[in-house]
């Protein structure tokens, strides 16, 4: 009875696994495919300028052999695959366009959102332009075209590019859930960035040395930037998997960064502006930073209010 | 009991400097103390000369022969430069030139070359002397190396906040993004391990061209790079890469206006400094000599 009862569970167990390794190379194919059908109908020509006849590809561990340092971006917002095309005239600069499958349109806005500089285009489903660099975000793809020396026929190519492979990515994607706990009135066009990994808040907001917050991949957080009339606030939402993971996440943030915080929260800080602290269900809302005590406890209140729609 | 780990905020670094920018952190107390001793001040060189690029900004070699020349002998009030790298090398030494590759801003081959020449002439046979970066760990002179000038130039990094001397020698551990934690603050424990620790004799710093920002996931732009045209020279990597951060933070204030710190904050510098005893960063323990072109220094 009991040598049928193990046989029984070995065969659970095997079949379990068949079916992991299974859905694991299902997922894989489709990320694969869905790169891949994109590649196919790449232009290879653009302006004046010519495909090179060889894509690349890398993954979540070869990108750091293709992108020194900015690799670890992409991969905190859990990038899939990255495919590069080069683009060479005879008498241009090389244009390099990468296109990142990050699995999630979630998160192909996150890693868009990490750089928010330069001049807003209407290309895929949010673009930015600046010095020779084009990046956008559609669907579940972040892409990057860039020419390391900007003259008007590169840029004009540039910009081109972006166009036309915006439009070969068919669907669109929702932006994260999280970015409605930032309260519209005041939030600063081009501020908000969506991220999971305290290396990347760290990145904008240097928070602490070490992940106080307990930020990580089922985490998804928000952070803002406010002004209100003459004052400035910058705020940060963050979404855990349970209500007990974001009382615990306030606690840590309370005894680590604001252990003088009162019943409010509110903290005055060394440099003059003032912090706040809360959580409500899984929500967890800092002020990391506000002008006065009066705007760090209006943001408060407006992140963990009911959830507004978010443009 | 496990010791319990300590927790840095920025709070931290308010308190240390109410009006510190965070991209200003280098000389920065991190809170700790150096676990070995180092020089109460740091001599750094820093060498300009505007004819050093051509219109291409590609390098004139012997105007570059001439600038690691004077930098070195002013570095040890050395008579002449022969008689300076002496100082720093011996004739039987096995020397590794740590450059670096980058390929939108990687150390100029004329400086490599310029740093062979050097070496020859204090004797060093041409077998015992290798340039290399990411081959480091594979090189066979490197393995066997007794000595190591370090010499790469200074740009933004995305990050670390800047690729600096520290940072080089990244390439010498198997797994460098072990080292990425907290904006790569602990790249100076790389220099505590043993077939590094104690065998790098001079450092520097090319600012010929240097990166001040950085964009898109190559982080490179030549609208960000300028021609300063100088190089940082030294025994001690924390006070030459303290001094490079000032002039590309100074390059940043004067390009954008104030409020775009070095992003995120080069924390390893001082870490460096307070945490690893590599040296100083902190301005007051640098004595700074500078020679050549003035204009613009921005120092």
């Amino acid at each position: 009875m009991r040598g049928a009862l193990q046989t029984k569970a070995h065969f659970f167990l095997l079949i379990v696994s068949l079916l992991g390794g299974c859905m694991h190379v299902m997922i894989q194919k489709t990320y694969a495919d869905s790169l891949g059908v994109l590649r196919a109908a790449l232009p290879d020509r653009i302006e004046g300028w010519t495909a090179e006849p060889e894509d690349r590809f890398f993954d979540d561990e070869t990108i750091f052999d293709y992108i020194d340092g900015a690799g670890e971006v992409y991969r905190a917002y859990n990038m899939r695959t990255c495919l590069s095309r080069r683009y060479i005239a005879p008498k241009g600069p090389p244009i390099t366009m990468d296109i990142f499958d990050m699995g999630s349109s979630e998160d192909a806005f996150g890693v868009f959102t990490h750089d928010q500089d330069g001049e807003a285009l209407d290309v895929g489903q949010g673009a930015l332009y600046r010095s020779g660099w084009l990046s956008f975000w559609k669907d579940r793809f972040f892409v990057s075209i860039y020419v390391e020396e900007e003259t008007a026929a590169a840029k004009k190519a540039v910009r081109n590019l972006g166009k036309v492979v915006a439009l070969l990515i068919a669907a669109q994607g929702p932006k994260p859930r999280i970015l409605s706990h930032l309260p519209s009135e005041g939030r600063k066009p081009q501020s908000v960035r969506y991220l999971h990994h305290h290396m990347v808040l760290n990145y904008h907001f240097y928070l602490s040395n070490e992940n106080i917050l307990n930020l990580g991949p089922n985490t998804d957080a928000a952070l803002a930037d406010y002004q209100r009339g003459k004052e400035f606030a910058r705020l940060l939402v963050v979404m855990y998997p349970s209500e007990g993971k974001a009382k615990e996440a306030l606690a840590s943030l309370l005894l680590h960064y604001l252990p003088e915080a009162d019943s409010t929260g509110v903290v005055a800080l060394e440099n003059g502006t003032w912090a706040a602290a809360t959580a409500k269900g899984k929500l967890l809302a800092i002020v990391l930073e506000a002008d006065s005590c009066q705007l760090a406890k209006g943001l408060l209140k407006g992140a963990t209010k009911a959830p507004a729609q978010h443009d | 009991m496990a010791e319990k780990k300590k927790v840095i905020t920025r709070r931290d670094f308010i308190r240390a400097s109410s009006c510190v920018a965070m991209g200003s952190l280098v000389g920065l107390p991190l809170l700790e103390n150096p676990s070995v001793t180092k020089p109460t001040k740091s001599r750094v060189v820093l060498v300009r000369d505007r004819g050093v690029l051509d219109s291409q900004a590609q390098c004139r070699p012997r105007t570059l022969q001439n600038m690691v020349d004077r930098a070195v002998t002013t570095l040890l009030d050395a008579p002449d430069p022969t008689s300076a790298w002496k100082e720093l090398i011996r004739p039987t030494d096995i020397v590794g030139i740590k450059s670096n590759v980058w390929h939108y801003l990687p150390t100029p081959k004329a400086l490599e070359a310029a740093i062979r020449e050097s070496l020859v002439d204090v004797g060093v046979n041409e077998e015992n002397m290798a340039a290399d970066d990411r081959g480091v760990r594979r090189n066979a002179v490197f393995k066997r190396c007794t000595a190591l000038i370090n010499v790469r130039p200074m740009r933004t990094h995305h990050w670390s906040g800047l690729g600096t001397l520290i940072k080089n020698y990244v390439m010498f551990v198997p797994r460098p993004w072990k080292y990425h934690g907290n904006a790569c603050e602990n790249l100076g424990a790389i220099w505590q391990l043993p077939h590094v620790k104690g065998k790098t004799r001079l450092n520097i710093l090319v600012m010929l061209t240097p990166l001040f920002h950085g964009i898109g996931p190559h982080h490179f732009s030549r609208r960000y790079t300028w021609r300063y045209c100088g190089l940082i020279v030294g025994t001690d990597p924390v006070a030459v890469d303290a001094t490079g951060a000032r002039i590309i933070q100074a390059k940043r204030d004067a390009f954008f206006g104030t409020g775009r710190p070095i992003s995120p904050p080069p924390l390893h510098i001082a870490a460096a400094d307070t945490r690893f005893g590599l040296g100083n960063s902190h301005p007051d323990r640098i004595e700074l000599v500078m020679l050549g072109w003035e204009k613009d220094v921005l120092i």
